[in-house]
């Protein structure tokens, strides 16, 4: 006879965060169809490094036979993207995300994160900081720090390299765009490094939005979405950040919360299982939840309307928190496909992880670089010259790697890329 | 890097695999062990003492010579999605080929290729495709299984019914036997020179040694694929069309049977097909092969299945609902997981003319003991995978399941079948083996292992049950204990 699972006889760890989810783990019939899903077990070539693996630490931890503090449970959890390609394979629906987060709560109680993961999380939990932050950011690159540090070895370099990155690859500037408004009213997460180094970005959202019939409006008092803490397993601070938001989108009462950051998306979708635990909220948390949609989603729905012609060579990558965790593969591609004479070429692995997973290309850098090598490779095969990618994370990750490696190819919103069309229009738009 | 804990190591056996395979690549600690303790089957948790993984053949080689010289038994293991518990080590090492995976040669030409053990079967797929070929057994875990684990388990999979099992796609192996010698089975022409031991080894589960570098045969694409999904009101009117198309003379590329509850399960789950969820069995039937005439065979299976009682029967329209109808039947295993928090699965086989009225005996025996059996399985050949969905820290379920599974195991082989139509003996069918082969059918399989590995060091405890080799004086202790 052959048994699927082990059962749980008793939790070791009752009343933690990986305690409380860890039914989750029930679903997992170990069948591995996970394995080759998994950036990090292809480039590591350990089961530990892969979601199984991973699973059956959790499972031991809960289980007790292996401590909360062992060193290799925190070493393998440690290196997990979080890119939930795993979930786009698994027939049983393993909720590996939340899984991996409530882990990363339960571990990080006991031993904290690393020293710089801290400082940036404290950063992204403190407006005043983070602007200052990002404006330092923005000077650098005015004064060309940042192209002239990127060619420095290792992280700084790379952090550099990542920040010049973010200069404008596209567009010529703004233009006065007009819509009837006729699909309702939306409003724009306008989101930390999204604002603060792609603001043309957040601006060329607002005007494609606009010309495809969505009525832009602004909240004031919205925060960072809290995902980059709840993804490094502080619970506390997501939280908090999360409640000032429900209560920021709650006051603009518009039809839609639009994002266009892949990684926020997925979090502000995710609000409700975030405050699972106080029905209140998780009440407020649904019902805010329910309006946001990725920027793609809205543009897609809408057609949309075509631009100019922009005679570009375009790949497209797909960002994990779009594709794995909110299941949107072909609305970025509607949102190419509007732009007449570009030349969409396809990118093999795609669906890979580029190894930027939020901190973690700063955390860990020798296994984001490893994950990153073949995405790079794979891009200049395609010998495109624009790897479109809606998140920011991924922007920087693969537009840093294209930098320092001199590949002939930058990473852009496929939103600016639209916009630019929209731009060469004839007025009016 | 975490503290490195004390190391088990006495006899600095760990060290010297450092030494060959690096240090990332030996994992003696309990914590990073944990992984290693279960296959495809996690109901059995066995700890290697040491686990290694070589990067390349030489590695490999220098891996088992030193286990070799030292007279340590070793566990081969590809991906760890075996259902028999094949690749599991207790107390010894286990050796990981997952790392060896460079596809050495394609020859569109000849249709031959030349791989590693570690290749993944779709991965083989995938690249023979741009020449129009692709490798015919397709397991239902072929995204995550490896070539060396096909070989090892002589792997099957829906296509088998037309195109044959591992057994018939392997032309030659380079194999590291146990001692560290280097053989070659088989030559590139596929044909036999005296006695077959290229066929002894393939489905040896890891008890004869390693291929080192496999050679397959492609086999050309179809000119036309036609997809069928026929819809049944019964089980058995499925399993009688199945019968009947049979009866006919088509060979169907594939024919595989579904029953309500695995569709739930599937339509529940990413890889929903669109299966119709009211049906109380689906066949899924590929015909495939020339272009002339296809249609009329499509026309006569779609007849057979409506005068058994189908409620409907429709053809893929397109490459793309064909593959998804595919991913539905290839994942149903792993979408048992929405059904119940634990899951048995067997793999038996019966006469094909049989299988109506095995299906209604194990039905019986389900209902009999108050367990609810769901059925998945390759229809045309008979190939049976009874899975029972239940809670096992409920005791009384938990023996209840195990009485209909022993009962179910017994059905078959008084129905003239078999314990394994795919997945091998390894540890989990092991008691099954007495009651199927006579005392002297199994000594000689004993005598046949000894030709290959006359320690008993590779795969020790696995496909015939120790007792039955009168001579062996065996390093390890009988099978393995087991939870829950």
């Amino acid at each position: 006879m052959t048994t699927k699972s082990i059962s749980t006889p008793q939790c070791a760890i009752p009343g933690t965060p990986l305690g409380l989810a860890a039914e989750g783990l029930d679903a997992c019939v170990h069948c591995g169809f996970c394995l080759q899903a998994c950036p990090t077990y292809l480039t590591l070539e350990d089961e530990n490094d892969s979601p199984r693996g991973r699973l059956v630490l959790m499972r031991a931890v809960v289980e007790g036979s292996l401590p909360v503090d062992d060193p290799d449970v925190r070493t393998h959890i440690d290196r997990c993207l979080g890119c939930r390609a795993c979930e786009t394979a698994c027939p049983s629906g393993v909720p590996y995300g939340q899984l991996l987060e409530a882990t990363r709560a339960t571990l990080t109680t006991d031993q904290p994160n690393a020293p710089i993961a801290r400082i940036i999380l404290f950063g992204f939990a403190h407006p005043l900081l983070l602007r200052l932050g990002l404006l330092g950011g923005r000077v650098a690159r005015a004064l060309r720090i940042s192209r002239l540090l990127a060619r420095l070895p290792g992280r700084l370099g790379f952090a550099m390299a990542m920040l010049e990155s973010t200069r404008r690859a596209l567009g010529a500037g703004p233009y006065a765009a007009t819509g009837d408004g006729a699909r309702g009213t939306a409003t724009l997460l306008t989101g930390c490094v999204m604002e603060g180094l792609f603001t043309e970005t957040n601006r060329a959202t607002e005007r494609t939005l606009t010309v495809n019939g969505y009525d832009m409006v602004s909240t004031r008092g919205q925060r960072c979405c809290g995902a980059l803490h709840a993804h490094a397993g502080d619970e506390r601070r997501a939280r908090a950040l999360a409640k000032k938001n429900i209560a920021a989108f709650e006051r603009s009462g518009t039809d839609y919360i639009v994002v266009n950051a892949a990684g926020c998306g997925a979090m502000m979708k995710e609000y409700p299982h975030l405050l699972a635990r106080e029905p209140r909220w998780a009440e407020r948390a649904s019902r805010v939840s329910q309006r946001v949609r990725d920027v793609s989603e809205l543009l897609a729905e809408a057609g949309p309307a075509p631009g100019g012609p922009l005679p570009i060579s375009v790949t497209y990558d797909a960002p994990c928190h779009l594709l794995h965790a909110q299941r949107i593969a072909t609305p970025p591609l509607a949102v190419l496909g509007a732009v007449p004479g570009l030349t969409l070429v396809p990118l093999p692995g795609s669906e890979h992880c580029c190894g930027s997973a939020g901190i973690y290309n700063l955390v860990e850098p020798d296994v984001s670089d490893r994950v990153l090598a073949p995405k790079l490779a794979n891009i200049a095969g395609t010998g495109a010259k624009f790897v479109a990618t809606g998140n920011p994370g991924c922007l920087m990750q693969i537009g840093a790697g294209l930098h320092q490696s001199g590949i002939a190819s930058r990473a852009v919103h496929p939103v600016d890329i639209l916009d630019e069309s929209y731009r060469r229009l004839p007025a009016p738009r | 890097m975490p503290p490195r804990a004390p190391d088990p190591d006495d006899d600095g056996l760990a060290e010297r695999l450092r030494q060959i395979v690096g240090d990332r690549r030996v994992l003696v600690r309990p914590g990073e062990l944990r992984a290693y303790e279960s296959d495809g089957l996690p109901g059995y948790q066995l700890r290697p003492s040491i686990a290694v993984f070589p990067g390349t053949r030489d590695e490999t080689i220098a891996v088992v010579r030193l286990l070799a010289e030292r007279g340590v038994p070793f566990v081969p293991r590809g991906a760890g999605t075996g259902l028999s518990g094949g690749a599991l080590a207790e107390g010894v090492v286990l050796l990981g080929l997952h790392r060896l995976t460079r596809i050495i040669t394609i020859d569109a030409e000849n249709q031959r290729a030349v791989v590693e053990p570690g290749v993944v079967n779709a991965t083989l797929t995938r690249l023979a495709s741009a020449h129009g070929l692709h490798y015919a057994p397709d397991p239902s875990s072929q995204t995550a299984c490896t070539i060396g684990g096909n070989v090892a388990e002589n792997a099957g999979g829906p296509h088998c019914l037309k195109y044959g099992v591992t057994l018939d796609h392997i032309v030659a192996l380079t194999v590291l036997l146990p001692n560290g010698a280097i053989v070659t089975l088989g030559n590139d022409d596929g044909e036999q020179e005296g006695y077959d031991l290229l066929g002894a080894f393939i489905g040896s589960e890891g008890c004869f040694g390693i291929a080192l570098d496999v050679t397959v045969r492609l086999v050309r694409d179809p000119q036309a694929v036609r997809t069928l999904l026929a819809d049944f009101p019964s089980v058995m009117a499925a399993a009688s069309a199945v019968s009947a198309i049979i009866a006919t003379g088509i060979v169907p590329a594939a024919l595989e049977m579904m029953d309500n509850a695995t569709i739930q399960a599937v339509e529940a789950s990413i890889y929903a097909a669109g299966y119709p969820t009211d049906a109380a069995a689906i066949l899924l039937i590929e015909l495939d092969g020339a272009a002339a005439g296809i249609d009329d065979d499509v026309a006569r299976v779609a007849r057979l299945c409506d005068d058994a009682g189908a409620r409907g029967v429709r053809t893929a329209a397109d490459a793309a609902e064909r593959a998804r109808l595919w991913q539905g039947r290839k994942k149903a295993f792993g979408a048992m997981g929405r059904i119940s928090p634990h899951l048995v699965v067997q793999d038996a086989v019966v006469p094909r003319t049989r299988l109506p009225a095995v299906l209604a005996e194990i039905q019986a025996i389900g209902e009999r003991h108050h367990v609810n059996v769901c059925n998945v399985f390759h229809a045309g050949d008979g190939n049976l995978h009874p899975n029972i969905g239940y809670d096992s820290s409920d005791p009384v379920q938990a023996q209840r399941v195990h009485d209909a599974m022993s009962e179910i195991m017994a059905a078959c082989i008084a129905a003239g079948g078999t314990i394994t139509g795919e997945h091998g003996v390894g540890l989990d069918k092991l008691p099954y083996m007495d009651a199927l082969f006579t005392a002297p059918t199994l000594h000689a399989m004993c005598a046949l292992r000894d030709v290959f590995d006359p320690d008993h060091r590779a795969n020790p405890g696995k496909v015939v049950p120790v007792h039955s080799c009168r001579e062996w004086h065996s390093v390890r202790p009988p099978v393995a204990g087991r939870r829950p």
